[in-house]
């Protein structure tokens, strides 16, 4: 039986259980981003809240609060779980601009920069992500499923669509 | 000094007396939206981690009504009203004098009433803040959000820029006849913006 292992604000969680499922659940600008080797059956899931920690350590537990040092932590712990980040398959989702009202949405569009922050740092690690599903005006559930590295989403009264 | 070092007891205390004000106002507002009277029970004031929100409503990926505005000016703050989705259908037949139930799904017009509320309700707010403080500020227009709880949190989680924040929860009931609407909102003040209200907190307490 599946078992939902919830990957909340900030957090990473890594898994090799073929019965677990990694969620995030609804992703609105966070994005979620999925690592699975297909050798090892290793799966990572990141749910980074912001772009870029201010000043780029990884101090205090908080690296997976943001996106290019919760990418450091996932590979990192990709590994130690026995898989590799340039076998790793990587998809990315979210990072949506929750507020459609003009004088709001320019202040606090912190999902493009979370999306920009995400490319920007697979580039620098010369990894390549095989599929996005981000931006856009909402919010999104996140799945990756151990047993097989198949990766869903799910928006508000939508069906589950792979990536 | 961050935000969760300001957000004590005392903050709670003078907030308590500035939302209490506030509210009464905003069902006076309300009442004249609405041409019948509309009361208030006396709001609690609560401070909450922002990660506790999505239990309060039932789950991250459960479908709500968030209606979101900030302040400029002095007194930068955000305001978001978070309702389930059901409850928000009843709150548009409240507003809009109809039976309980009329309303089925969120168009134009349904969308622009609950950002009324929300107008309404920042504003009052602020004016409370405003009399007893002296800090002005005006609020932006209101943004009105139907999606998954989780994604129209993280508006205020990513602002606040962090994952332990708390944030200050008004809990209150409208009745209005024999009907009657429970109301939660956050606000999440600027931590410098918190300052004078403290400042203004402690001379009261020290008379």
């Amino acid at each position: 039986m599946e078992n939902s292992v919830s990957v909340g604000l900030g957090e990473i969680a890594i898994s090799r259980n073929p019965d677990e499922v990694l969620v995030a659940y609804g992703l609105g600008s966070c994005l979620g981003i999925g690592v699975y080797d297909p050798v090892a059956r290793v799966a990572g899931l990141l749910h980074a809240v912001l772009p870029e920690s201010p000043n780029g350590s990884s101090a205090n537990g908080s690296a997976a609060k943001y996106v290019n040092t919760g990418i450091v932590e996932l590979m990192k712990g990709l590994e130690a779980a026995g898989g590799s980040p340039a076998r790793a398959k990587i998809r990315v989702i979210g990072g949506a601009n929750m507020l459609l009202s003009s004088s709001l949405s320019k202040t606090f569009d912190i999902g493009t920069r979370n999306i920009e922050a995400s490319r920007k740092t697979f580039e620098k690690m010369r990894l390549k992500v095989s599929a996005e599903e981000v931006g856009g005006h909402t919010g999104r559930t996140v799945r990756l499923f151990v047993h097989n590295g198949r990766m869903t989403f799910r928006i508000v009264g939508g069906k589950e669509q792979e990536i | 000094m961050n935000l969760d070092e300001l957000l004590n007891d005392n903050l709670l205390v003078a907030m308590q007396s500035i939302v209490t004000k506030g509210v009464e106002q905003a069902a006076e507002g309300f009442s004249g939206m609405l041409g019948q009277s509309l009361t208030v029970d006396s709001p609690k004031v609560k401070l909450v981690d922002v990660t506790e929100i999505p239990s309060m409503l039932g789950g991250p990926e459960n479908e709500a009504v968030g209606i979101y505005l900030a302040s400029e000016g002095t007194m930068c703050s955000q305001f978001m009203l978070i309702l389930p989705y059901q409850k928000a259908l009843e709150l548009v037949d409240l507003l809009m004098e109809q039976p309980t139930g009329t309303t089925d799904k969120l168009g134009s017009i349904e969308r622009s009433a609950l950002a009324e509320v929300g107008n309404i309700t920042s504003t009052m707010f602020l004016n409370a803040i405003a009399s007893q403080t002296g800090i002005s500020s005006r609020p932006t227009p209101p943004a009105v959000m139907v999606d998954m709880v989780g994604a129209i949190l993280d508006i205020i989680v990513a602002t606040t820029g962090g994952i332990a924040e708390k944030v200050l929860l008004l809990q209150t009931t409208f009745n209005c006849g024999d009907r009657a609407l429970n109301a939660e909102f956050w606000v999440v003040p600027d931590p410098i913006t918190l300052k004078p209200i403290l400042e203004k907190a402690s001379q009261e307490n020290g008379k």
